[in-house]
């Protein structure tokens, strides 16, 4: 037996479905899904949109007096050449990371997946892969400082031991070792992140199109490539704009390590962006390359997403 | 169905109008009744000591309890200036750091503790500590913002620091020149076991802090009287020079990521022979009996003298003030009072606080206690420079301790390095209207 509410939810379903709804006032189930949704849609206005509308704004007056200045903060920001040092030392970040991550993320995923069959095994290597994604960014820099240190790092003391140096490496103090330094420990970080997200793409593989490709002869290579590859692409491709954020966004064992130094070698562009509004407190152009980071990142995605297949074939 | 609706607008609105309304809806009580509690905003660290120390006496005597918010140094700054700027009345009183004292004084955020609550100056405290609460500053030059408004006292000092110089008083005789500190760590550097001079050459603030006096007794500086900038100046440049290639051939491997815990981890354990000091870094490590293994070795002067013929420290004094969206400003100057009087300020510095009181640091027993005290006394007599008066004075010195970084790493020379930075500095001090 057919209740008059049932008809009406039936009703409701049709015109909220089918886009053919004739003009006229809301039907009650359609107000029903707006009013459920108006707290949420406040929720996100009043912590997403309203700060980004605010920043925009910030980004257009001058930081002394608030008067309207038009786009001379995007100007001033791009005319600067230490932000052009800073996108260098991230783009060198991001060359060091990103690869390592997902090549070694992946590699360790393959390896769990196709040789440890023991359960207790797998749970304790997703145990240990868990860790360093959940310990704080400012802990993870602590720890580092203590491995890099000048006089009292863990590291130099070790190849010492092993006879593998005579004096000390000053890791953090040259160049190229001290970019090497904070790059290690985003990897340790999020080396293990790429492998879970891998690992659980390995498990959606039918087990049925593996045992066939063996049985046609199909090297691992070609299982991977031609079987597994395809299952794991969209979620590699997230994984990738994921780290990418994450570099961009990547402050605290920076700086607690090295604070930009030497020189502005490790001066990353949110190291960097954290200096022009908190060091330089100029917040018109700090606010002008915050837009333009978020700009350049939306135009990022929406390209690749586009060009890439993030689809499986 | 209305009611819904009618639910979830005023969900909306409540959440909108609470963070429109958040930096102003604070408790509020009349400036002079007696607040239950006053809350401090404080560095963490060993500057809060005496502070922490002498609260329950405090909250004992007057009855209001002392909620004492400790923050990292770099923390604490940027918590205090987006504080003010939002007007929020989140801290009844606040120490900050000397070289904060010209953003504070300019943007106005502070109340002004000789017209507003009556403060003299106390003959048993050296003038250079009012000098350094007081804005616009007394002496030096004035930003030309600030040169109209009329002087007042915003913040007293309730931490005496002035940057001062040790050494190993067992090894050597005191250096009375940067010629002969030189000399001496060519002399006793061992490295691997015994660095020459320990240059705390971090990035940003902590080389600038290391240099500062070296620059000075070298004649250079960063600004002249009239806001031009020669910190490329040829006499600038020579101390420069003195720090990256002379003090960093003795200096332990790693120079350019030593900070303050390091350079005084390096004394306290015996692989240090000499360096610039914090009193903060004395009382916590080189003579903590718990960590140090040199107490009674290390020996604390003002410090040496360049080629100028005078040296000169650097004050770092800690004040406190109170915010002008304070609700407590009576209590809180109240409290003010009572913690640097006589009797308090002999409590705090027993218990690891760094006074200012001609009195204390030169009393007997106290410096057997604190061989520093006759060093700070000395270092505060001769009035020790304090880094320029200028509410750009963050920008400045992140963009000198950028560069100094970079010719210390060996990654610029000293020209080139002085050069990019004062060319940063122009622009920047250009573009605030200077």
């Amino acid at each position: 037996m057919e209740s008059a509410s049932d008809s009406r939810l039936q009703a409701g379903s049709a015109s909220l479905g089918q886009g053919t709804r004739e003009p006229g006032p809301l039907a009650r189930q359609e107000r029903l899904a707006y009013a459920i949704l108006l707290p949420v849609l406040g929720t996100i206005f009043v912590v997403v949109t309203y700060p980004l509308l605010f920043a925009v704004d910030q980004s257009l007056r001058a930081t002394r007096g608030g008067d309207f200045v038009g786009l001379r903060n995007y100007t001033t920001a791009l005319e600067n050449p230490l932000l052009y040092e800073a996108l260098a030392a991230t783009g060198i970040y991001a060359g060091i990371v990103l690869p390592a991550e997902i090549l070694g993320g992946l590699g360790l995923a393959l390896l769990v997946h196709r040789t440890v069959r023991s359960a207790r095994i797998r749970m304790a290597v997703y145990v240990l892969a868990t860790l360093p994604i959940v310990i704080p960014p400012v802990a993870v820099g602590v720890i580092a400082r203590l491995i890099y240190a000048p006089g009292y790092g863990v590291l130099n003391h070790l190849l010492m031991l092993a006879g593998l140096v005579q004096a000390e490496i000053p890791w953090l103090s040259r160049r190229e070792t001290a970019m090497l330094a904070v790059a290690s420990v985003d990897v340790w970080q999020w080396t293990p992140f790429v492998y879970l997200v891998c690992f659980a793409g390995l498990q959606t593989v039918p087990r049925e199109s593996i045992d066939a490709a063996q049985v046609d002869g199909a090297t691992r290579w070609t299982l991977f490539s031609r079987i597994e590859l395809p299952y794991l692409r969209p979620l590699l491709l997230l994984v990738l704009f994921w780290r990418l954020a994450d570099v961009l966004r990547v402050f605290d064992h920076i700086f607690i390590l090295t604070g930009g130094g030497p020189g502005a070698t490790t001066q990353l562009l949110s190291v960097y962006l954290y200096r022009v509004a908190f060091k330089f407190f100029d917040t018109g152009e700090a606010a002008a390359l915050a837009v333009l980071v978020m700009l350049a990142m939306s135009l990022l995605y929406a390209t690749a997403t586009r060009l890439l297949p993030l689809e499986r074939d | 169905m209305k009611r819904w609706v009618g639910w979830s607008v005023l969900t909306v609105v409540a959440v909108l109008a609470l963070v429109a309304l958040l930096p102003s809806w604070v408790p509020v009580s009349a400036q002079g009744a007696k607040p239950a509690k006053l809350v401090i905003a404080a560095v963490a660290g060993n500057e809060s000591l005496g502070l922490k120390a002498v609260a329950p006496t405090y909250e004992r005597e007057s009855g209001i309890k002392l909620d004492i918010v400790e923050m990292p140094y770099p923390t604490l700054y940027e918590k205090l200036v987006t504080t003010f700027q939002a007007g929020a009345a989140t801290y009844d009183l606040i120490m900050l750091d000397d070289p904060w004292m010209p953003k504070f004084g300019t943007e106005e955020w502070l109340t002004p503790l000789d017209s507003t609550y009556g403060f003299k100056r106390d003959p048993d405290i050296p003038g250079v500590i009012y000098d350094v609460g007081t804005w616009p500053p007394p002496r030096g030059p004035v930003p030309p913002s600030e040169k109209s408004k009329p002087k007042h006292l915003l913040g007293i000092t309730v931490v005496g620091n002035v940057e001062m110089f040790m050494y190993r008083k067992d090894l050597s005789p005191a250096p009375k020149s940067w010629d002969e500190v030189l000399a001496n760590a060519k002399k006793l550097n061992k490295p691997g076991s015994m660095a020459g001079y320990v240059v705390r050459g971090a990035a940003t603030n902590p080389i600038v802090a290391d240099f500062l006096p070296i620059l000075w007794s070298f004649g250079g500086d960063v600004f002249d009287a009239s806001w031009n900038v020669v910190i490329d100046s040829p006499a600038s440049l020579r101390a420069v020079k003195f720090l990256v290639n002379d003090l960093k051939s003795v200096a332990p491997s790693g120079a350019e990521n030593i900070d303050a815990a390091d350079r005084s981890r390096l004394m306290a354990i015996g692989q240090a022979y000499q360096s610039t000091v914090w009193p903060g870094e004395v009382t916590g490590i080189v003579e903590n009996p718990k960590v140090s293994k040199t107490i009674g070795k290390v020996g604390y002067i003002p410090m040496p003298a360049g080629p100028s013929g005078k040296g000169y420290g650097m004050m770092g004094n800690w004040l406190l003030a109170i915010p002008k969206a304070s609700k407590n400003g009576r209590a809180g100057a109240d409290f003010i009072v009572w913690v640097t009087s006589p009797k308090v300020q002999k409590a705090y510095a027993e218990a690891g606080g760094i006074p200012s009181r001609t009195s204390i640091l030169t009393d007997t027993a106290m410096n057997d206690k604190n061989p520093y005290f006759a060093a700070l006394a000395k270092s505060l007599d001769a009035v020790p420079n304090w880094r320029p008066r200028t509410d750009q004075w963050n920008a400045v010195e992140t963009i000198l301790g950028t560069n100094l970084n970079a010719a210390l790493a060996g990654l610029a020379t000293p020209e080139d390095a002085t050069k990019k930075a004062a060319t940063e500095i122009r622009a920047l001090m250009k573009k605030a209207g200077y």
